[in-house]
Formats: structure tokens, sequence, C-alpha cells
């Protein structure tokens, strides 16, 4: 089991990658204003968090999401982040916002940990 | 001579601790109306030392696991109850357990709850958007409630009336179809469309959609 979910397991022991999923690198390359969703809780987003991020999580779905409209413009890629590999909430966040209608919403790869280990600012 | 040969064969077997469990992944299916999944992983100490489960922890804040006791003699069983609360959540969920023992800490076991919450009531898109300038031309939402779920959409309201809607029963109180015209698109323009319903019993739910022009 713990080889399983080891970081460093081989990549034939590597389930198939998820298609919305993206790393730092490829956001990078992309043209326009990323808008950023930190699915983490409302205190590790006030803790920190990426610059420009809205907090929005299924506990507070209801009152952020119309600020997330507020900030949103149809056909801008959208990316979701938690605190790191491990956690699957940015992915199920980016589910549920395609599903709402918002089609370029993807997770990042990594999480919280992988953009500070970047320093990104 | 045979007895100390015997003997030393008896101190080459290492004592070993090892936790076996039935099953360390599980698939649940909510029902209509569930507001939590419960979930029960059971394990047996088949070491020949007693183990001490250290920790417990969870991946989600919405996830709870209880252990009845830390200490397992050798042949003992226990288990382990993970909760998770629906609350808002829907779709594919995908929840982890990470078990240490003091025996094997830098082994934890990676128990995993996986489940598809159904959404009572779907609506396709949650959204709709007008650039500032763009031309008023209606826009669709449609409403349904999702197969196996009681609910009856009993109707929808918006807060702003600049902003016109027109609502369809395609299905009565099952399937809207909701058709939503600005009346001007040279200033923004927001209102919630509130679909009220009847469900559940105890607490009827209102959704809500959303309309800008930006």
């Amino acid at each position: 089991m713990t080889a399983a979910v080891h970081p460093k397991r081989p990549s034939f022991l590597a389930p198939p990658r998820d298609p919305n999923e993206v790393t730092l690198a490829q956001t990078k390359q992309w043209p326009g204003t990323v808008l950023w969703v930190d699915a983490r809780s409302e205190s590790e987003f006030a803790s920190e968090h990426v610059t420009d991020a809205i907090c929005l999580n299924f506990e507070n779905w209801t009152e952020q999401f119309p600020k997330f409209l507020d900030r949103y413009n149809p056909g801008q890629r959208v990316v979701v982040y938690c605190s790191a590999t491990s956690c699957q909430l940015s992915r199920e966040i980016a589910d549920k916002l395609r599903a709402s209608g918002v089609e370029d919403a993807y997770f990042l790869e990594g999480g919280w940990e992988a953009w500070q280990q970047q320093n990104h600012p | 001579m045979r007895l100390s040969l015997l003997l030393s064969l008896f101190l080459a077997i290492p004592a070993f601790a090892q936790l076996k469990w039935d099953t360390t992944e599980q698939t649940l299916k909510p029902k209509p109306g569930d507001r939590e999944i419960v979930a029960t992983y059971r394990f047996t100490n088949t070491g020949t030392t007693a183990i001490t489960i250290d920790n417990v922890h969870t991946s989600c804040g919405c996830t709870t696991a209880a252990l009845t006791r830390n200490d397992y003699a050798p042949g003992e069983s226990g288990q382990i109850v993970a909760r998770m609360d629906i609350g808002n959540r829907t779709g594919h969920q995908e929840k982890s357990i990470v078990v240490t023992t003091r025996q094997n800490p830098k082994s934890p076991t990676v128990l995993r709850l996986l489940t598809d919450i159904p959404q009572p009531v779907v609506m396709k898109p949650t959204f709709v958007m007008w650039a500032l300038g763009e031309s008023p031309n209606p826009k669709t939402i449609n409403i349904k409630v999702t197969d196996g779920f009681a609910v009856k959409l009993l109707k929808v309201d918006s807060d702003n009336p600049d902003i016109k809607v027109e609502v369809s029963e395609i299905h009565p109180g099952v399937e809207l179809e909701v058709k939503i015209t600005p009346k001007d698109t040279s200033r923004p323009e927001m209102a919630t469309l509130l679909v009220r319903t009847d469900y559940p019993t105890d607490n009827p739910q209102t959704y809500y959609a959303y309309v800008k022009v930006k």
C-alpha cells in the first residue's frame, strides 16, 4: 500500500493522469489570466494563498460562488488547488465548477505545496 | 545438541506485529436523503506481538474516523468507523484515512472511501452571462430532479425585475426550462434565481442560479 502511494513510485504503477490535472508549468504557458480557486478551508486561505485567488469549497459554496462569478469571464481558465497531491478537494471542486457551467476548470498537480516549492508569489 | 539447534532457530524468528485488513478500500453509494456515509474497516493483528495504533488521520475535515481502542494483542480484531458528512458535496468523492502504528510508523496503511453522491436537483448550467453590449438574446437553464429523489420543483423566482424569466414545465414538478432575457445589456445587471422545492420535507431546499450582465 505504501508503495502504491509513494511519490517516487515507478511510473508503471501510476494511475492514468486525469485530463483536467495541470502543472504549474502548463499554466504559465497559457495566454490570458488564470483565475485561481483555493479549495482549502477558510482558515488555511486566510493564512496564505495564491495572489488574487478566491476561496471556494463545499462548505462556503452558496455564499462564495456568486463572488466567483463576479471575477469569472466565460472562456477564462480556472485552476483549483488544495493542500497537496494527496488531497482530492481540488479535483472535486473543479468537477463541480464544470458541472455548473465553467467549462475550463482544472486542478493543480501538487496543490499549494507545489506552488510554494516553486517559489511563486 | 538438538535442543540448542531448536532454541537458536526459535530465537532467529523475529517477533512481528502486523495488521491484516478485511479491505482497505470501500465504494459506497448513499441513498437519497442520506446525510452521511459510514464505512467500517475491520482488521486483525496477525502478528506475534501486540500492536498499538498511534494515529488515525483523515484527508478531509468532512470525515471522522473512530477507533474503539488503540492496543491489540496477537489474534485480536478491531475496526475503524469512518463517517463522511455529505453536506453540500456532490459527485465523485475520494477520501483517505491514514492509520499509523507504533510498530511500523514509517509504513502507514491508507484506507480509502470512494463514493458518488447524487444531486437531488441538477441545473445546467447554474449561471448565464452576457457581456456588456452583447445582444440580449435569451439563454436557457434546464432544471431537473434526479431519478430516485421525491422532489417537486415548486417555482422559480427572480430577485431582479429587469431580468425577464419564463418558466416552461417539461415534466410538471420534475423538469423545467427557464428562459432568461435581460432587458438591457448596456449596463451591469445581476439576478439570483431561487428554485424552490418541497424536499426534504422537514427543511425544503432552495437551489440558486445566477444571472449576470458584466
